[in-house]
């Protein structure tokens, strides 16, 4: 395979290992596993207090992967890509 | 109560079917921006698209009929737990960024046009691209056909049965593939656009009105549904969490090698545009699927009682009820209706082009006429459009399925390719034997597990099952007979 059409690559957010444990720890607030069985809890905002969090979660990796895209996919000269 | 139907006058039907006919003005005005006859200016729009237009494109082509009406009827019947939707529609964003950075660099210097292109590139095995381009365009022709089934519904719906569903399929199909082949991407692109803003209003519109109007606020329609249905507002069990997982990982993958998805990304005019548009793209869930289930949720106060096969009619009933009560909210219904053929037509029409692409390039050229040019290319994928309307809306109107099942059986095979991606980009030594064994094994467990009747083992998707034993082959197959360089 020929890989030198990647030299224009700076950084790519899959060889920032770290990314991937923050990933990691926000899906693991997401998914609500860690609630007793059947609970409910107090309703925050309309909606009770384990779907609040996940939807808290899931805010917080919108903001992490926005982030994450302008910060870790990086090429040389983002525009040149117009050009071939 | 509940009895309303969702009919409109005449008014509001010709401002619908108006509507309808703008799309394929749009279409006409598209072809007069062709910039030739090209494959890459049909199907990729020339690899031109900006930032708006790649962004509506993006995001009225990932949320779907699916989202309006298979995810409000899916939260009438489990409740909170589908809070998972907003999860795994995120979660595409996550998928594309463990591919697309290399992906998008690799497509523009070689040309791609089609996912097959890049297999073909890669793995240089007609086994393997055939096999992945099959798998594609079966997924992508399930997708379209809850896609049709759900306007056929819709049409019948508003006119009280006078234009029966088949009638709606066929009459909706026309038009929309007359604006495809008229500007190929270009006019499935622009049309988005209109589509995309319909759809973002039509979502805004329902977040106001349907939990207040008939559910007296999101607090009341939680407490009134906490008395009479319990399970519907608690946390999952352990077997719902393990499909929450699942389901992560089943559209967090498959949806993000969606054909039409990687096609729009090899379409943006530079990294800089397809950056942002994905940027913006992880908030949409919050803006949209989430709005889809707070609708879910108020139908099970303002509409209990409702049998299985009617939830995926619940958005209609809701909107019908709210059509009733004033003027206003007459009007109100005929631009959220607009918006829900906007999602439908959106979605439909780029699987389509998506499809005619896939056929075109991936078997046509290599195995029918391997000489043939570009303008010739381009006229057999326009003529292959109509050929598989036809097919799909003969199909649409004799099957019988609720839309989110359709959407799930897609998976279970789509997501088989996955790994041709995720590995086969950065594993230089993922040969295309251990590729292709990893795909036929995942889609043996997938397919068997579903056939014997275990859907879901323990919570997880049998295609996610199949996925984790493909990676695995790929991963074992690798250690033990990593591809040579010739081979690569």
């Amino acid at each position: 395979m020929e890989h030198r059409s990647f030299s224009l690559i700076r950084s790519e957010p899959r060889k920032v290992r770290w990314i991937w444990l923050v990933y990691l720890v926000l899906y693991a607030v997401a998914i609500p596993w860690y609630w007793p069985a059947d609970y409910v809890g107090p309703i925050v905002l309309g909606f009770p207090l384990w779907v609040a969090t996940t939807l808290l979660a899931i805010l917080v990796l919108a903001i992490w992967t926005a982030f994450v895209i302008h910060r870790f996919w990086l090429v040389d000269d983002e525009e040149e890509l117009a050009d071939g | 109560m509940g009895e309303e139907a969702l009919v409109f006058g005449p008014g509001a039907l010709i401002a619908v079917g108006l509507y309808l006919v703008s799309m394929i003005g749009v279409g006409y005005y598209a072809r007069s921006k062709r910039q030739g006859n090209s494959m890459a200016d049909f199907y990729l729009a020339g690899r031109s698209l900006g930032l708006t237009v790649l962004f509506l494109t993006l995001y009225a082509t990932q949320y779907s009929g699916n989202t309006l009406f298979g995810y409000t009827g899916k939260t009438y019947r489990i409740g909170f737990e589908w809070t998972v939707s907003i999860l795994f529609m995120f979660s595409i964003i996550v998928g594309y960024l463990l591919f697309a950075p290399r992906l998008v660099q690799l497509a523009r210097k070689e040309g791609f046009i089609t996912p097959g292109d890049y297999i073909s590139y890669r793995f240089k095995s007609k086994a393997l691209t055939l096999l992945s381009t099959v798998l594609m365009i079966y997924a992508l022709c399930n997708y379209t056909l809850a896609q049709l089934k759900a306007m056929g519904a819709a049409v019948e719906g508003i006119t009280n049965g006078a234009v029966p569903s088949a009638y709606g399929i066929v009459a909706l199909a026309i038009i929309m593939v007359i604006y495809e082949t008229l500007g190929g991407m270009r006019s499935v692109a622009w049309t988005d656009v209109i589509q995309g803003v319909v759809l973002l209003i039509g979502f805004a519109l329902l977040v106001v009105i349907v939990p207040s109007q008939l559910g007296g606020g999101l607090d009341r329609v939680v407490e009134k549904l906490s008395a009479m249905d319990p399970p519907k507002v608690q946390v999952p069990d352990w077997q719902g969490i393990n499909t929450w997982i699942s389901y992560v990982f089943l559209l967090g993958c498959g949806a993000a090698i969606y054909p039409q998805a990687i096609q729009r990304l090899y379409a943006s005019r530079s990294l800089a545009v397809l950056k942002r548009s994905l940027m913006w793209m992880s908030f949409m869930p919050l803006t949209t699927t989430l709005i889809a289930m707070v609708c879910g949720l108020t139908a099970i106060v303002a509409l209990p009682g409702l049998e299985k096969g009617e939830t995926d009619q619940v958005l209609a009933r809701v909107l019908a009820l709210i059509m009733a009560q004033s003027e206003m909210g007459y009007w109100l219904v005929v631009v959220i209706f607009a918006a829900a053929l906007a999602a439908l037509m959106s979605t439909a029409d780029s699987a389509l082009l998506s499809i005619s692409s896939m056929f075109t390039r991936d078997i046509y050229q290599p195995y029918m006429k391997p000489d043939s040019s570009e303008e010739h290319m381009t006229m057999v994928g326009k003529v292959f459009s109509w050929v598989a309307v036809v097919i799909l809306v003969g199909v649409a109107i004799v099957t019988e399925k609720t839309l989110v099942r359709l959407l799930e059986l897609k998976f279970e095979v789509l997501i088989q390719v996955v790994p041709c991606f995720f590995l086969g980009l950065y594993w230089k030594g993922l040969s295309r034997q251990t590729a292709l064994a990893g795909m036929l094994a995942g889609l043996a467990v997938a397919l068997g597990l579903t056939w014997s009747g275990n859907r879901l083992p323990w919570g997880f998707h049998a295609g996610v099952l199949g996925l984790f034993v493909n990676f695995s082959v790929c991963a074992v197959g690798t250690w033990l007979r990593p591809a040579v360089l010739e081979e690569l």
